[in-house]
Formats: C-alpha cells, sequence, structure tokens
C-alpha cells in the first residue's frame, strides 16, 4: 500500500438528501395512515422529543457536557412563549422566538457553570437549575398560576397561501406537519454544524480539553455555545409543546423530564445526531405501545433501558452497525 | 546571531511553598532548536507551560515576536504561532488519526460563517484541504496508512509522532517539545531526530524538554540546563559538559 491513501469519508452529500427526502415522506405520510386523535397525538409528540433529544446531544454527545437541565429550557420555552402570548397578545411567532432566545440565554448562563465545573459536579448544578426553574413555575403563582396551570392557549395563527385555503394549526395534522418540519430543519442544521469545524471544535473539547486550547480552541467559548444552541432547541420544544397541548402545569417540566431526555439521548447513541432521534421516537412509543399489559409496562420500559445500557452502550446506532457488519459479512461468506 | 524569537526575562512560578521556576531568563533566536534540560524535578515542564500559556508566571515576562504576553490564554498563544505537544500524550483516543490532525487546523479555516450552516463552495474547499494537509503531516510522520485507526488504538511511539503532526497542523512558528522521545525505541528516536531536523528547516523555531543526552547533543543549538526552578547553564552544547556546575548537577559532585 502506497503513502498515498484516498481521503474517506468522502464528503457523501447526495446519500444525505436522498435519506432527507426520505425523511420527508415519512412524516408527509404518517399522519395519513394513523388517522385516530391518539396517534396522531403521540406522533406530534414524537417530534417534540426529537427536538429535546437532538438539543440534549448536541452539548452531551458532541460537548461533551454533563447537562442534566433540559427540562428547564423545555419549560422555559414553553412559559416564556404563553405567557407573552396570554398575557401580553404577543403575536405566536415573535412569541416564540422570545422563548426560543429565553431558553437559549438560560443555556449559555448555565454554561457558565461548565466552564469551572466538569463530570458528576456540572450534572448536580444543572439538575439543581433544573429544581429551582421548576419551582419558580410553581410558586411565581401571579405569573404562572403555579400548580393550576395555564389553560385554553391558542394554535399557532393559521398561515394564509394566496390561492389556496388558509392552513389552520387547530387541525391536528397541519400541526404535526409543522412541528416536524421545525425538528426536521432544526436537525439538518446541526447536522450541518456537527460536521463542520465546529463540530471538530466541539468533539476536541469533549475528548480532552487542556489539548483542545493547545491547538487554539477556545473551550469555554465553545462551551457556552454549545449550551445555548441545545438549550435554544429544547426551548423550541416547550413552545411547540404549550400550542400543541394547550395547558401548562409546571409538572410537565419536573426534573424526571431532564433523566427521560437522557434516556431517550443513550438509548440513541450519544455523538450521533441520527441515534437521539430514534432514541425519541422509541421512548415516546414504547410506554404507549406497553400501555395494554397495565403497570407492568414500566418495568419493561426500566428493563429494556437497563439492557440497552449494558449491552449496547452506543445505543440504537451501535445496535444498526452491528446488524449491518453481520449482513455485510454473511453477504460476502455466501459469494465464496 | 539571527533575530529573538522568544525571550524570557526572570520568571518566577511558585505552586504553594513549592519555587518551581526561579528568576530564569534566556533568550531563543529564530529557527534554533533551543534544549531545556535538568534532573527531574528541576522546572522544565512548568518553563514549557508557562511559555505554552497553560500557567501564567508569578512575575518576570514574556516576550514572543515582539508581543507581550502576560495574562495571555494558552488558546490565543497558539493564534499567534505557539504549537506544542505534551509529555504524557493528550490525543483525542475516540477520534480516528486523520480527525486527530484535521482538529490542529482550527485557526486556519477560511469559510464563511453562513457556510458553517449551509455547507457550500468554500466550505467544501476547506474540507478538502484540511484532510489534504492532514494527510501530508501524517505522512511526514509516516503514519499516512493509518489515518483511519482509532488515536487510542495506535501504539504508544505512533501516538507521540501523531501528536507531533497534530501540533504542526496549527503551522507554528515556535513549536514546544516535551519530552518527545520518552519511551521510543531507538529506531523512533532517529526518526523524530529526522523530523525535528526536518521542522527546522521548515522555519519553526523549536524548543524541547528532553532527557535523552545523545538527542539533545544532536539536535539542539542552544541548551537551558534548570536545576531546583534555577539557571544553571545557557549556551551551545559543546560548553555544556564543561561546565562545573551541570557536571555537579548530574553527577552530584561538590562544587570547589
Amino acid at each position: 500500500m502506497s503513502d498515498a491513501v484516498a481521503v474517506g469519508p468522502a464528503y457523501r452529500s447526495s446519500r444525505r438528501r436522498l435519506a432527507f427526502l426520505f425523511a420527508a415522506l415519512v412524516i408527509a405520510v404518517l399522519p395519513l395512515l394513523l388517522t385516530s386523535g391518539y396517534w396522531r397525538t403521540n406522533l406530534t409528540l414524537c417530534a417534540i422529543n426529537v427536538l429535546l433529544a437532538i438539543g440534549l446531544d448536541f452539548i452531551l454527545g458532541y460537548a461533551g457536557q454533563l447537562n442534566l437541565g433540559q427540562s428547564a429550557f423545555y419549560g422555559l420555552g414553553a412559559y416564556v412563549s404563553t405567557l407573552l402570548i396570554t398575557k401580553f397578545g404577543v403575536h405566536f411567532w415573535a412569541a416564540f422566538a422570545a422563548g426560543v432566545a429565553f431558553a437559549g440565554l438560560a443555556g449559555m448562563i448555565l454554561s457558565l457553570f461548565a466552564v469551572r465545573l466538569r463530570g458528576h459536579y456540572l450534572a448536580i448544578a444543572s439538575l439543581g437549575f433544573a429544581v429551582i426553574v421548576h419551582q419558580i413555575l410553581l410558586n411565581w403563582i401571579s405569573l404562572t398560576q403555579g400548580p393550576l396551570g395555564i389553560y385554553g392557549i391558542p394554535p399557532p395563527p393559521a398561515i394564509a397561501i394566496p390561492g389556496l385555503p388558509p392552513i389552520e394549526f387547530s387541525n391536528q395534522v397541519a400541526l404535526f406537519y409543522l412541528v416536524s418540519a421545525f425538528a426536521l430543519l432544526a436537525y439538518l442544521l446541526l447536522d450541518q454544524l456537527v460536521r463542520s469545524p465546529i463540530g471538530e471544535a466541539l468533539t476536541a473539547v469533549r475528548e480532552d480539553e487542556i489539548s483542545a486550547q493547545s491547538l487554539g480552541i477556545n473551550a469555554n467559548a465553545w462551551k457556552v455555545f454549545a449550551f445555548g444552541v441545545g438549550a435554544a432547541v429544547g426551548g423550541a420544544a416547550g413552545c411547540f409543546y404549550a400550542t400543541f397541548v394547550g395547558t401548562l402545569v409546571p409538572d410537565a417540566f419536573f426534573i424526571t423530564e431532564s433523566f427521560t431526555i437522557l434516556a431517550m439521548v443513550i438509548v440513541g447513541g450519544m455523538g450521533t445526531l441520527i441515534g437521539p432521534v430514534f432514541g425519541a421516537i422509541l421512548l415516546t412509543l414504547l410506554p404507549e405501545l406497553l400501555r395494554d399489559i397495565g403497570d407492568l409496562r414500566l418495568v419493561v420500559y426500566g428493563l429494556a433501558l437497563t439492557l440497552v445500557v449494558l449491552f449496547m452502550p452506543g445505543g440504537l446506532v451501535q445496535g444498526w452497525e452491528l446488524l449491518r457488519r453481520k449482513f455485510a459479512g454473511a453477504r460476502v461468506a455466501g459469494g465464496r | 546571531m539571527s533575530e529573538i524569537l522568544l525571550s524570557a526575562k526572570s520568571l518566577h512560578k511558585s505552586f504553594g511553598g513549592v519555587r518551581a521556576v526561579r528568576d530564569v531568563s534566556y533568550d531563543i533566536p529564530q529557527n534554533s532548536v533551543f534544549a531545556i534540560i535538568g534532573p527531574n524535578g528541576a522546572g522544565k515542564s512548568t518553563m514549557l507551560n508557562l511559555i505554552s500559556g497553560v500557567y501564567q508566571p508569578d512575575t518576570g515576562s514574556l516576550t514572543f515576536a515582539g508581543a507581550d504576553m502576560a495574562g495571555m490564554p494558552s488558546y490565543r498563544r497558539v493564534r499567534l504561532g505557539i504549537a506544542r505537544t505534551f509529555q504524557k500524550i493528550r490525543l483525542f483516543k475516540q477520534l480516528s488519526v486523520l480527525d486527530n490532525v484535521v482538529a490542529g487546523f482550527h485557526i486556519h479555516h477560511d469559510i464563511p460563517a453562513w457556510q458553517y450552516l449551509i455547507h457550500a463552495g468554500a466550505f467544501r474547499r476547506d474540507h478538502a484541504r484540511c484532510r489534504e494537509e492532514a494527510m501530508e503531516l501524517l505522512s511526514f510522520m509516516g503514519l499516512a496508512r493509518r489515518h483511519d485507526t482509532l488515536a487510542g488504538s495506535l501504539s504508544y511511539g505512533e501516538q507521540r509522532m501523531l501528536e507531533y503532526a497534530r501540533a504542526l497542523a496549527t503551522r507554528p512558528k515556535l513549536l514546544l517539545i516535551d519530552e518527545p522521545a520518552a519511551g521510543l525505541n531507538a529506531a523512533e528516536v532517529d526518526t523524530l531526530l529526522d523530523r525535528i531536523q526536518t521542522t527546522r528547516k521548515r522555519d519553526v523555531t523549536v524548543v524541547i524538554v528532553e532527557h535523552n543526552m545523545e538527542l539533545v547533543m544532536t539536535v539542539a543549538d542552544r541548551i537551558l540546563v534548570m536545576d531546583y526552578g534555577q539557571r544553571l547553564f545557557e549556551g551551545i552544547p559543546s560548553d555544556v559538559q564543561k561546565d562545573p556546575a551541570v557536571v555537579a548537577a548530574y553527577l552530584g559532585g561538590e562544587l570547589t
């Protein structure tokens, strides 16, 4: 073998475009196949959870910062946008932008902990942040109405397209399309980011901070960036959640939500973007599919999680790779 | 003598009660190989960390290419042209050999901001160029065939070579190498020696901390000998062995 080796992996943008079109097709077809309100609700929840999971994965899987505060960003996005709409009559999309920006800003503030703390200490600090945000939502009754909750949150305003009937988001399918289109867009942009030198810098910080600094990478600045982006994506999920469910109570953003999102990322495969997407879909649908077996479903759910972490620490992505290699191997063997 | 690239003026650095560096001054001429030697605990690695910005000196100043580096964090010194390797190897173990070197191009990307979100022409050119240059550096260090391997599964000697390649990717003016020959076999030391000499021919000034005296004597233009954090001697290699203070420090003899 000579020293002139072709540099892989090649930049396969055509295959990515195909995968993107396929994903768009699946999104378009699903609500037409699953026509019950129950399943359409689950589909929209899947899209919301995908946003939460890829946001956390950007912080945890790429920048390597153990963030247990994702539920707080989720809640901040939901409450900020909703309060702006219901109390101040702000237009939905302006409130949406504000909710996303506020969550992103909160993420950047929390990242100041990440500048000083790492590993378990950061986990505890971010968990503490999630507790504080939950407590504020619960106890600032004059603003959030506390445990009584906020009711009657309107859907996003209809979009009028000349020559066509307006798109009403009170229609469940239209709202599903809106949320999943946004999730797809967020995925695409994050995918571009992580495969750019920004992704290289984040991964370098994850792997070895001192080493990264020795290459001119400002580790602290990149942590702030990762937290800002990941939290903003989580905030967007919150805005959609509020308008989708129509009701907000603080307990929707309790710290257990952080662990659920964490489980989605781990089950899917940290440090890949596609893994958490499937992790989020699986962990949204699995409890629903297991509903028939009553309380036993929690046992099955917990068992499935434990098995994945024990035997497939790389998550679904690792499982897929193993399968692919096995079948590729079988093909080679069969060809002889 | 040619121009001075790095100038240290009475540097002090203490850790609690330990005075790791005490009143050390020296000038490093451009395009030279400057070796720092001394017994264990003499303050050599601390000196390297002061230059690279991992530590800041308690007092004293460091001037690099005319710029005062007081208070400048390590990642900014890289932009001035200071790169380093580590005594205890610090690679990105879970990344491929190629990606380790590509990470070293961090400060040299030429991409308009929007193309980080939508990869277009300039992005692709930059992407291809970085990988091409990274492969050149890997070839230079004899690692081209290993480009797809995870850095963590390279042999010890290969890991040292990879760290060297990664540091070169930042296109340094000053390369700091901390005990590069530690744990290398004789053949690998020869390769390293050759690469250091080539590096220097490419207008890179090299500061090397090393215990392998044969390597130091061959490659160094000037040598700084440290002991107990102090400067014992500074000069050309042929004078080092004649210096009674150095001989005393190394052989444990008494000064008369």
